[in-house]
């Protein structure tokens, strides 16, 4: 997948790390947020443009104001460090952060394809792109100026190591649903990324179970959205994403022909982050706690690999992790402000 | 027509009975409408009292579902995911009657269809975005029956104030003047029967002294 960059060789791991530390350094600590949250739109623009956003909210002051201003500056700046990062890595550790870094050539991918689909101009498509991942702003820009729609799929599958399935571009072809394509690729994604990663050594082991367990953590919320709607038993299945680490294929398939999101609770039981959704589960069934739950479970795991193998993709890994935690807080704290949405619901939707 | 315009013949009296008794039905009709109508109406203000709330709970929802999505995924999953949506609400409009006044009747066909018929994938698409997504399908549908039922208040109040301007004219107005129409041909009639029988005594009178 992609081009690899000396397949041959382990990686620059030291350097790569040193890097990462330098910039893990500047990444906001827990009690940030409390501060923010009682900042007005404006101050936090300025304070996000003190904390390392500088050069991304003075690039976009002039096209975007206020929460879109936040919004694009933060994304933008993920986009930098994890491209320099990626550009600065070499051998098999290129090729697992690249692998990592696919969900966001999957993100522009479908943005691409769902703004063209939907009639958008080139331009307005231009602006939600986040080149975060291996292709870059103008292999996406030359994607979004192909011709049509197939034009841009088979175009995408070739720069990034995709084989689609005809049957599926034929059916796109057919009903301009790209819901199957888009399927597709999520499970490609970790099909891959699963295969990128060697298991031989302890820190790759440790990546490998991270990956697994958001396989699983994944294909939880996809079984307990498809339950919400009245969907069961093998249409669910084939929705599932193979490779979780405590749910096979038995596990899921029995998560999936419960009636009920409580009568799943109970197949939920052994699972690591059960505790975590527990309440949500029992209280409230609501999807949107339990996943919540979920993702709190998750960014906890990778703190407690983060200290572990510092000459390893962990530290790395562990960075993109947070980093991207840290882009999605700030716009959850300043969307929520903005919307008037209540500072204890923003509390709990932040991922501490 | 005023009194003095009309000519007082039997056929124009037995014309003002016909128009008279016509005019007293219906009356009695409009009066039975306007209270029909009325009655409607409450019925109909309670379901828009009804629609109302339904209305602001289902918008302070999806606005929230909204806001938590927009601020969780951002901005652009979010108008990513809508681009991603085929199918557009129709809205369809019909007519029913109520007391023989049409009032529309408005279905919406939202292809309120489980997450895998939207158009965006099951698996990357988060639970926020798809909350919010039903938060809006239901308003939509809220929406669309409120405006039914709005549109129908308000072509019963018009109906009703048109009823009531109607049964008003035919009581005050249409009915007094028939009668008194009436009253004038009659007084008339009698009159010129009495002058017919007067002039027939004379003519014999004068008959018999001569």
């Amino acid at each position: 997948m992609f081009g690899r960059k000396g397949k041959e060789k382990k990686g620059n791991y030291a350097y790569a790390v040193a890097r990462v530390k330098a910039k893990k350094a500047q990444l906001m600590g827990e009690d940030t947020y409390s501060k923010m949250l009682m900042m007005s739109l404006p101050e936090i623009s300025r304070f996000i443009g003190e904390s390392g956003y500088q050069k991304e909210i003075a690039t976009l002051a002039g096209r975007y104001e206020g929460v879109d201003l936040i919004e694009h500056a933060t994304y933008s700046n993920m986009a930098n460090y994890f491209r320099d990062i990626l550009n600065a890595t070499t051998g098999e550790l290129h090729d697992m952060l690249a692998s990592y870094l696919e969900k966001w050539d999957i993100w522009n991918f479908k943005v691409i394809l769902r703004g063209r689909s939907f009639g958008m101009n080139a331009d307005d498509i231009k602006e939600d792109l986040v080149p975060a991942g291996e292709l870059d702003q103008q292999a996406l820009e030359k994607l979004l100026s192909l011709e049509s729609e197939e034009d841009i799929i088979i175009a995408y599958g070739r720069a990034a190591g995709v084989v689609f399935p005809a049957d599926l571009i034929s059916a796109y072809k057919e009903s301009g649903n790209p819901s199957e394509l888009e399927d597709f690729l999520e499970k490609d994604h970790y099909d891959t990324l699963l295969r990128s990663i060697d298991p031989s050594s302890r820190p790759t082991r440790l990546f490998q179970d991270y990956i697994r367990k958001e396989i699983d953590i994944t294909n939880v919320e996809t079984i307990l959205k498809l339950k919400a709607e009245g969907i069961h038993g093998e249409e669910v299945m084939k929705y599932i994403i193979p490779g979780g680490k405590q749910i096979d294929k038995k596990l899921a398939t029995q998560l999936a022909n419960a009636e009920t999101l409580s009568a799943a609770a109970n197949d939920l039981a052994p699972l690591d982050f059960y505790d975590d959704i527990k309440e949500a589960l029992d209280e409230t069934n609501s999807l949107r706690s339990i996943v919540a739950g979920m993702k709190k479970y998750h960014i906890r795991q990778a703190k407690t690999f983060s200290h572990l193998y510092p000459l390893s993709v962990i530290p790395i890994v562990d960075f993109m992790i947070h980093k991207e935690n840290e882009v999605n807080n700030i716009r959850i704290i300043a969307r929520g402000l903005n919307s008037g949405l209540d500072t204890d619901v923003i509390k709990e939707l932040l991922v501490i | 027509m005023p009194a003095h315009e009309i000519t007082p013949t039997r056929s124009v009296l037995l014309d003002l009975k016909r128009r008279i008794k016509l005019s007293q039905n219906g009356h009695k009709i409009m009066k039975m409408k306007r209270d029909g109508l009325i009655i409607e109406f409450f019925e109909v203000m309670e379901k828009a009292k009804e629609m109302r709330g339904s209305v602001v709970s289902d918008y302070q929802a999806a606005m929230e579902k909204i806001a938590i999505a927009t601020a969780v995924e951002g901005e652009i999953a979010v108008k990513s995911a809508a681009y991603a949506i085929k199918s557009e609400p129709q809205v369809e409009v019909g007519s029913k009657s109520i007391m023989g006044m049409t009032v529309p009747k408005v279905e919406a066909k939202i292809a309120r269809g489980n997450i895998l018929s939207k158009g965006y994938g099951v698996i990357s698409t988060s639970a926020y975005i798809e909350e919010a997504s039903e938060a809006f399908e239901k308003l939509l549908v809220t929406l669309v029956r409120a405006a039914e039922i709005e549109t129908t208040m308000k072509k019963l109040l018009d109906e009703i104030e048109k009823t009531k301007r109607r049964v008003n004219a035919l009581e005050f107005k249409v009915i007094p003047e028939l009668l008194e129409d009436k009253r004038f041909v009659e007084f008339r009639l009698e009159e010129m029967s009495r002058e017919e029988t007067i002039r027939l005594k004379y003519l014999k009178g004068k008959g018999e002294k001569a």
